[in-house]
């Protein structure tokens, strides 16, 4: 009764047929039949946004983005206000997980050739959006305020300050001054707080809807795409939509589980005159950080800066139409290489400037990454020598 | 211009000339070589104060029978009782030493000491005279390490005389104070950890004006440093036995030279010298000792656990706050026990064991929560299990009518 009534208010004032075509059109369009769990990586990644919005609005009501409170508003809200330490928790495990999830569903998007034509720009604003998550993850992990978060901006600013022509005055725009301080604090709070989330909000909102209106891709080559006809793939609601629900909530299992077995420590206050010793950034970043060093720093940059220009163009420059994997054996080898090599920097970079006990063998690892044997008595054994007094 | 440059060139070639010829010349100094090396950097050859201030004469004059003519005063190396009155001309004289900001109540205090008393009324040369701790020729500042009388060096400084047996026989002191202090707990700051704080042999017996402290004035000595221990004993019951001379103050638990770290356990050790053990007294003493070992204990162990609960990950800043509290109520037993009233230092104990009992109560509190976290996690998962188990049974229902449909 109350809901005819609602709707007789609406019909009066609004064309509501006009409306409710399209949408229930959109919502009943069905998807291809090849469609999997993976596909419901982009949700899962939306799921993670909401969350990372919802945390970060209960996060501000007690954050102080100052030089000199920031440390303490998170340490206060970890301890004072109901469940203060679980919105903090979720939204740190969040962002990880958010980075990790949109990339896994970058690679799906890849492996399945989503990203040919005509999908192009919807593949443009994902690789946009990835980029976008990692810078909200860089200006994030500032505004605890402590000494990891402190030192790695420093490593991170310093990195991008060494880009010719523009790093320097780009460097001195981030930070706000020469160094780290209280004014890089108020423009990283800024742009995660104000800018990203409008501009990821929008992106988002164009990405969704190329993915609605152009359809989910198929697995038949560009440009012969069968049109899926009502009744022969899987329906979006209600089929897909309670899959979407099944990840949601073991995604959510996820984030709390882990928020409460691995807390994320808050560490020591920021003192810009003690500098951590091994400082590293966070992993998402650990890969890029390990290549630089194994280049001069202009070269360095310019390898580091081709992956995220080899994203962007790559629909343009991988023009066979098939999509089907076996059938992309290039695309596939430049795809396995590059996670290979993520992960061998990765860990390369984790394990650099620390010692490691392996089958009872302690080893040194130099920035580089490699080993060395340690006696016992902590130096380094350098075998050359041994071999030349034998 | 031409004048100026003129004047200049005179100013800047004769003045050295004009002011060497102002400076007369020490004759002194051709004969006695080796003590000018002494004198010169000295804290007095430093100041322009050279031979004729002490030894008289004039030693301006190139010839030595002129130089040390009676007319010029010259009296030779000073006896010990000149010593005191030539140092004192300078240094007791209000005038030449506001200069340079030294006090000059050390001739008067002296002759206020054991040392110059006997000076000057036994005629008792063997007492220490200036420069018997500060040196003579080749003094320095008494702020500069190597001075005898810097306060590192003092008690080496004093146990030359007070260490010499022989010296020491014909007044009946003993010998062994440097090896006691040196054991103590003072001696052990100073020489160990180079407290230069800490009492040493002037601190209780004065410098200058050096007197053993008699039974009364042993809490002054002491209360100069302690002055909560030395307030908290004058309201003791053993005050009162101090008027009457029985009860030598502070060093009648403690000792005085070779003082040891205290502990409770000097209750056990210090009471029965005049108590005996089954004494309402000696019960009394224990009963400090139990509230004191026990406020200790609780604080000792509710910062380990504080300690602890801080490398686990838990926010312990509410809880080391009231721990420094107490830590500071535990430091005012100390001197409080000195009162010997128990209703005093259990009301102070009272709050120590409250404030212990709050922060492990936070602390268990704290952990309590954390363990809750986990055991919420499995309700949490009893309901995603059954919200994921109805999706999943409703998503096979939907694939069935899908191929049912085909």
């Amino acid at each position: 009764m109350m809901k005819k009534k609602i709707r007789a208010w609406f019909e009066k004032r609004f064309d509501l047929k006009a409306i409710e075509q399209p949408l229930d059109y959109q919502l009943r369009k069905p998807l291809p039949k090849h469609i999997s769990w993976f596909h419901t990586l982009g949700s899962m990644s939306l799921f993670l946004f909401l969350s990372q919005i919802l945390t970060g609005i209960l996060l501000l009501i007690y954050y102080r983005p100052t030089a000199e409170e920031a440390f303490e508003s998170i340490k206060f809200i970890m301890t004072k206000p109901y469940m203060g330490w679980l919105y903090r928790q979720i939204h740190a495990w969040g962002a990880n997980l958010m980075i990790l999830v949109v990339f896994l569903h970058m690679l799906r998007t890849f492996v399945t050739g989503s990203f040919k034509k005509p999908r192009e720009l919807t593949w443009v604003i994902g690789v946009t959006l990835f980029i976008l998550t990692l810078i909200f993850g860089f200006t994030g992990y500032l505004l605890p305020w402590n000494q990891l978060s402190y030192w790695a901006t420093t490593v991170g600013t310093e990195i991008a300050g060494a880009i010719p022509f523009i790093g320097e005055p780009m460097k001195v725009f981030m930070r706000g001054g020469a160094a780290v301080g209280g004014e890089t604090l108020s423009r990283f709070f800024v742009i995660h707080v104000i800018i990203l989330p409008w501009v990821v909000f929008f992106l988002v909102a164009i990405h969704l809807f190329l993915v609605r209106f152009q359809g989910m891709s198929t697995m038949d080559p560009v440009d012969k795409e069968k049109e899926i006809k009502k009744g022969e793939g899987i329906p979006f609601f209600p089929d897909h939509m309670v899959k979407e629900g099944i990840v949601w909530f073991v995604l959510l299992g996820i984030l709390i589980t882990l928020s409460i077995l691995l807390p994320f420590e808050l560490g020591e206050k920021a003192n810009p005159l003690k500098t951590p010793e091994g400082i590293k950034p966070e992993w998402y970043f650990m890969s890029m950080y390990q290549v630089l060093k194994y280049f001069p720093k202009l070269i360095g940059i310019f390898v580091v800066g081709l992956a995220p220009l080899l994203l962007f163009l790559w629909p343009f420059l991988d023009r066979s139409p098939n999509r089907i994997p076996f059938k992309r054996p290039i695309s596939m080898a430049v795809g396995v290489l590059t996670i290979l090599s993520l992960l061998v920097f990765g860990i390369l970079g984790t394990l650099s400037e620390t010692k490691q006990t392996f089958f009872g063998k302690t080893y040194e690892f130099n920035i580089y990454g490699v080993p060395h044997v340690i006696n016992t008595r902590g130096n380094s054994v350098n075998h050359n020598n041994d071999k030349q007094h034998k | 211009m031409r004048i100026f440059i003129l004047l200049l060139t005179v100013i800047l070639g004769f003045g050295p000339l004009v002011l060497a010829q102002n400076t007369p010349k020490n004759y002194c100094i051709s004969c006695h070589q080796d003590t000018w090396q002494d004198l010169k950097n000295s804290i007095h050859g430093k100041q322009g104060i050279t031979c004729e201030k002490c030894h008289g004469g004039d030693p301006t004059q190139p010839d030595k029978a002129l130089a040390k003519a009676p007319s010029t005063g010259y009296i030779g190396v000073p006896d010990r009782m000149q010593i005191v009155q030539i140092c004192g001309n300078c240094h007791a004289n209000v005038e030449a030493m506001n200069f340079y900001g030294i006090r000059t109540d050390q001739l008067a205090k002296y002759k206020t000491s054991m040392h110059g008393k006997r000076l000057f009324e036994n005629k008792d040369t063997r007492v220490p005279v200036c420069d018997d701790c500060h040196g003579y020729h080749d003094i320095v500042d008494i702020k500069d390490p190597n001075s005898p009388v810097y306060p590192l060096n003092i008690p080496k400084t004093c146990n030359r005389c007070h260490g010499n047996k022989a010296l020491m026989k014909p007044y009946g002191i003993q010998t062994d104070m440097f090896q006691l202090y040196k054991n103590s707990v003072h001696g052990k700051a100073l020489f160990e950890k180079k407290d230069m704080g800490v009492a040493t042999c002037v601190s209780c017996h004065g410098s200058h004006g050096a007197l053993p402290p008699g039974v009364r004035q042993v809490a002054d000595a002491c209360g100069k440093c302690h002055m909560n221990e030395k307030d908290n004993f004058l309201k003791s019951v053993h005050a009162n036995l101090v008027d009457q001379g029985k009860f030598p103050q502070c060093i009648a638990c403690h000792s005085n030279h070779g003082i040891q770290p205290v502990s409770v356990h000097l209750y056990d050790q210090a009471c029965v010298k005049c108590h005996q053990p089954q004494s309402h007294a000696y019960q009394e003493g224990q009963k400090l000792k139990q509230l004191l070992s026990s406020a200790q204990q609780g604080l000792q162990q509710t910062q380990a656990l504080v300690q602890k609960a801080s490398i686990d990950g838990i926010f312990v800043e509410d809880e080391t706050a009231l721990l420094e509290e107490t830590k500071t109520k535990v430091f005012q037993m100390e001197p409080l026990q000195h009162t010997l009233s128990y209703g005093k230092v259990a009301e102070l104990s009272l709050q120590v064991n409250s404030q212990i009992k709050d922060i492990q109560n936070s602390i268990h509190q704290k952990r309590q929560s954390l363990q809750m976290r986990k055991i919420a996690l499995w309700p949490l998962w009893i309901f995603i299990f059954i919200m994921v188990t109805v999706l999943w049974i409703r998503y096979k229902q939907l694939e069935s009518s899908r191929k049912d449909k085909h």
